[in-house]
């Protein structure tokens, strides 16, 4: 038998003047099922709250309603009372007669007739409240980064930094990234490896990191705080517990001409490799495709040169199954594919170029030794033009997005090929210059101003070979006219795009992406880290262009958000989650169809002797974040939502 | 050799050869002009099937039957275009593997029943797709037609006065290949959302309710409106639901084995004009 | 219909948007008819078609559901499933003569405690024209007379 207590609070003036609050409690007591109803000025203070306990403790109470401020005010003040009392905490309602009643209504008679109603509908919902409890998740507290770029190396750090240990996966056989590729970053044009070799070092020979190179992610399974992760560990070749580094077997490699990813093609490897010197782990991999001895079953020359015997051909892929309680995602991107763009002539003229191939040229561990040199004769080119938006901001090609960087660091090349070639002049077709950040600006007005980089407004219609010369053929928006610029070198900034495979890899870790195959974030502006699938993190530009400072600034806070959820062995969550009743469940899926979080999995129901009679929807408690939208597509109504079920709802509105 | 022959020889094959382990077809039925289902196990009684125009039930709902496909051997079912989209839904919420159906597929026209070439759902992909088109019979059109045109008080009353007439036998229900659900909303009494004697308020709400169950899935095969026993026209209201599903959210009821439920998905682009 | 008429109207909301912008037209004072009575619900997405049928039941003369704007949800995608729902619903709300002007839908966030203002009085005037829903609920009276046998 429900004995219900309703609390009427006057909160001061503000309930009390525009509701009766006596005739309130007095309507109310008479509801069948009310033990106790009383008023008071404010019953969230100290001695209003005692109120509360005591009529809880004295009357045994099984539910109470709070007639005050929105719950969204003092739900948790109140569920604190009554755990306080002995009652279970969600045997609560608050009726929201202040915000939505004595606020903004002006009669009295109306205003009161409104607040007994609420309060009535709440008490009825009350009656049919369960005790609830929180529910409680044990948390691996490891976390996996998937990515060794700067940001997965960063959020590495940072977890690591805190005591927690880091499994740092990287599918290239050395961690860096893009970032090690790049020649000066903008806008202090301090040399990339300098400022990141130190920190793969760091990561590397941190005590609570395992870096895992030329690794990949195949599944993930579990939820948030209990993630079972199983990654490919593929095959170097080379024992990397006893490889010092030392490179006399790739000096000794005979296979030599392969174009090597890292520079862009611009140079070459050989079959046992490192993708660049300063790599981490300094330990190489044999390339399965090129190698001889793979090849044709002879030469093992590698082998011969080594002195500590590492090389060992028998290596075989293996999968390590690894626990995870938090995993980041920081796989970065690639640069688009400039085939598309025919016109501009890529990849028929030698010297039209993309920018990160001009970042290989202007390294000084490039293979030009940084001397900016173009490709097809190795000549110093006399002019060079760069071509901004080569794929963003282009609708009619399906990338309708800015890729954020391209300004800035064509601005750098800009600055570079001016720095190295001091007769050099640059042209560069841009649409708008967008230099937000700290210091961007300035950087690109250095790069006009002092180094006199031509900034052309328009766009370029096509770019052909004339007389061993590339002529760029645009138009100057702004002077209203055509223009042709008679050039030894183009450089295209083409756009930052998803990794190729990037739809195929969430769907099978289970995080949402965009139209392009950026990941999507669980809410724009208040949640830009998290995935929709709880526990699973973003940082970088898997999940849109992001720059150095941006990539590295959202792994800290990807890292802060694990740190978090690692800060406590179990994680309490709100018990207002979806149950499926096991009886009546058809089986449709729609509810597993439906759910944003993939909460719902579908389970075998079994006989004595263990054979499958049905399978049922369940719910995972650990993903289910209450959203109800199961609730309402089942259409046997088997699925239910703790703190507003069916029953509660029903009464609720009944009794309205 | 009349479709008769041909589908009775096809039977009498499947069951001999053990392809399949029943057939589901048409007999003869309480009047000339009625069928009714028949169980075919073995191919000495195949001559018990009868297919003609009068073959107008939707045995798709037969394939739910408990237990019926549990052992993973095949059944072979007579199935108009309907009855195969209404199978490719039940395929779709995982009520049966369309792997264990041969559809023996026919159609009617002009008052004779035509075969159809293909044994799999897939195979009619095209032909499903092809009844997109198709509408209302032209007098029920012209009554879907004047209800659109009344006034909602005149609307309001017409439904009413249908409604009254329900008995709450649901016939409907179960005559219907979509009303699989092992416990049906309407017998849930915890809470008892809709009110189960037969006064027109229950019977309001259940129909309203048995139709949005129904919206993006009815196929209108028309078994509900034919089994009525007061006469309530429910295609119409049934084909109501198909229309917005078709022509707001481009969704085809049962077009493919793996369709999506059309209230389980969304496009972010969804029309939304009507809300404020 | 007589002057005195003030319809019932019941509001289904979400508790992340509608409900907070309900609060805050109450934090900013702003005074609105008094007909309103709301259901807190966690999300658009658990709003069913049911509660509508059981506040007309109830003597509700007209019933709004309301929520995030879209890309707002809290839970993401909780109004774009229940999006869909309502204009399936309400086409068959409407078809059964349910009139469309009685049953509306709209998405106010956190921050539009003025929307809410504006679209609470606006509904009241525009129902309290409509008068009573008297047609829906004579079919309660039936069951009234119905279940005393």
């Amino acid at each position: 038998m429900a004995k219900i207590g309703v609390f009427v609070c006057h909160c001061g003036e503000n309930i009390a003047s525009m509701v009766d609050t006596s005739k309130l409690v007095h309507a109310i007591g008479e509801h069948p099922g009310v033990t106790v109803a009383s008023e008071y000025k404010y019953f969230c203070s100290d001695p209003g709250q005692e109120t509360v306990k005591k009529a809880i403790r004295e009357n045994g109470l099984t539910g109470v309603v709070v007639a005050a401020c929105s719950p969204r005010m003092h739900e948790q003040t109140f569920r604190k009372a009554c755990a306080e009392a002995g009652l279970n905490p969600y045997m609560l309602e608050l009726a929201n007669i202040r915000e939505q009643c004595s606020w903004v209504h002006t009669d009295k008679d109306e205003a009161t007739g409104k607040a007994i109603e609420i309060t009535r509908s709440l008490v009825e919902k009350v009656k049919r409240n369960n005790d609830l409890k929180p529910i409680s998740v044990p948390v691996t507290r490891r976390a996996m980064v998937i990515g060794g770029g700067v940001a997965g190396i960063q959020a590495a750090l940072d977890i690591a930094a805190a005591g927690r240990e880091v499994v740092l996966v990287e599918r290239e056989p050395s961690i860096g990234g893009h970032m090690a590729q790049l020649s000066e970053t903008f806008p202090t044009l301090d040399c990339s490896q300098c400022i990141l070799t130190p920190r793969m070092v760091e990561a590397v020979q941190h005590p609570n990191i395992t870096v895992m190179t030329y690794s990949e992610v195949e599944e993930v399974d579990g939820y948030i705080g209990n993630f079972t992760v199983k990654v490919r560990r593929k095959a170097r070749y080379v024992r990397m517990e006893t490889c010092t580094g030392c490179g006399d077997c790739i000096q000794k490699c005979p296979v030599k001409k392969i174009p090597s990813n890292f520079e862009c093609g611009l140079g070459n490897r050989k079959a046992i490799y490192t993708p660049f010197a300063q790599a981490v782990p300094n330990v190489p991999v044999i390339d399965r495709e090129h190698c001889l001895y793979f090849k044709t079953g002879k030469c093992k020359i590698c082998e011969k040169s080594c002195q500590i015997d590492s090389i060992d051909f028998d290596q075989q892929d293996r999968i390590e199954t690894i626990e995870v309680g938090a995993i980041v995602v920081a796989t970065g991107f690639q640069v688009q594919d400039t085939a598309m763009y025919g016109e501009y002539g890529y990849g028929r003229y030698k010297d039209v170029v993309t920018g990160l191939h001009f970042e290989r040229l202007a390294s000084a561990s490039g293979p030009t030794s940084g001397k900016i040199l173009r490709p097809s004769d190795g000549k110093e080119p006399e002019t060079v033009v760069f071509i901004q938006c080569a794929g963003s901001r282009d609708a009619s090609k399906g990338m309708k997005y800015c890729s954020k960087i391209c300004c800035m660091y064509t601005a750098k090349h800009a600055m570079l090929y001016a720095h190295k070639v001091h007769h050099g002049k640059s042209q560069i077709f841009y649409m708008d210059i967008r230099a937000a950040g700290k210091g961007y600006d300035e950087f690109t007005r250095r790069a006009i101003e002092e180094d006199e980089a031509g900034y052309i407004r328009g766009r370029v219609s096509k770019v052909f070979e004339e007389n061993g010369k590339l002529i760029v053929r645009g138009a100057d928006t702004l002077l209203g006219r055509p223009v042709e610029v008679v050039a030894d070198m183009v450089v295209l900034a083409t756009a930052m795009v998803p990794q190729s495979d990037a739809k195929d890899f969430a769907k099978r870790i289970g995080i949402g992406y965009d139209e392009y195959g950026f990941y999507n974030e669980a809410h724009l502006k208040l949640r830009p880290v998290e995935t929709a699938t709880a526990g699973i993190y973003l940082c970088g530009a898997c999940q849109s262009p992001k720059d150095i400072p941006d990539s590295v600034a959202q792994a800290s806070a990807a890292a802060a958000k694990v740190l978090g959820l690692f800060s406590k062995e179990q994680l309490e969550r709100e018990p207002v989650i979806a149950s499926v009743t096991d009886a009546t469940c058809a089986g449709c899926w729609g509810c597993v169809i439906a759910c944003p979080y993939n909460a719902i999995d579908r389970k075998d129901i079994t006989d004595r002797n263990g054979n499958v009679v049905k399978r049922v929807a369940s719910v995972n408690p650990g993903l289910c974040q209450g959203c109800g939208t199961c609730v309402t597509f089942c259409r046997s109504n088997s699925i239910d939502l703790a703190g507003f079920t069916e029953k509660q709802i029903f009464a609720e509105v009944m009794a309205l | 050799m009349g479709i008769q022959e041909q589908y009775r020889k096809e039977a009498a094959e499947l069951l001999s050869s053990g392809a399949v382990k029943l057939v589901i077809g048409y007999g003869e039925g309480t009047t000339a002009d009625r069928r009714r289902p028949v169980f075919i196990r073995s191919a000495e009684y195949v001559g018990r099937l009868v297919l003609d125009a009068n073959c107008v039930a939707n045995l798709s709902a037969y394939l739910v039957q408990e237990g019926l496909l549990s052992d993973g051997k095949k059944v072979a079912a007579f199935l108009k275009p309907e009855g195969i989209r209404s199978m490719n839904i039940l395929a779709a919420e995982a009520q049966l593997d369309p792997e264990q159906v041969v559809i023996l597929g026919f159609d009617i026209e002009a008052g004779q029943a035509t075969s159809l070439s293909g044994r799999n759902a897939s195979d009619f992909t095209a032909l499903i797709g092809s009844l997109k088109a198709s509408g209302l019979s032209p007098e029920l059109q012209k009554e879907a037609d004047r209800l659109e045109h009344m006034g909602s008080a005149d609307r309001f009353e017409y439904w009413k006065a249908q409604f009254s007439k329900c008995i709450k036998c649901y016939a409907c229900r179960q005559v219907c290949p979509m009303c699989y659900c092992r416990r049906c909303i309407v017998d849930v009494n915890q809470p008892q959302w809709i009110n189960t004697s037969s006064h027109t308020l229950g019977n309001f709400e259940w129909n309203i309710i048995r139709a949005f169950h129904l919206a993006g899935r009815c196929v209108a095969c028309g078994g509900c409106d034919r089994s009525c026993p007061v006469n309530i026209p429910l295609r119409l209201i049934n084909h109501r639901m198909a229309k917005e599903a078709l022509d707001t959210f481009g969704h085809f009821a049962g077009e493919s084995a793996d369709q999506k439920p059309v209230l389980a998905t969304f496009r972010q682009d969804d029309p939304e004009t009507f809300i404020l | 219909m007589s002057e005195s008429f003030e319809p019932k109207i019941v509001a289904f909301v979400c508790t992340y948007c509608t409900y907070a912008g309900a609060d805050l037209a109450g934090t900013s004072r702003m005074k609105y008819a008094s007909n309103v009575r709301i259901v807190r619900l966690p999300c658009t997405g658990r709003i069913s078609p049911m509660f509508i049928l059981k506040a007309l039941q109830k003597g509700a003369d007209g019933v709004l559901v309301s929520g995030c704007h879209p890309g707002d949800c809290h839970f993401a995608q909780g109004n774009y499933h229940a999006r869909r729902r309502w204009t399936v619903f309400r086409a068959l709300l409407a078809f059964t003569g349910i009139p469309e002007e009685r049953i509306k839908f709209s998405w106010i966030s956190a921050a539009e405690g003025a929307k809410f203002t504006e679209l609470i009085n606006g509904i009241t005037g525009q129902i309290r024209a409509l008068g009573p829903f008297e047609q829906y609920q004579e079919l309660q009276t039936v069951i009234e007379t119905q279940s005393t046998y």
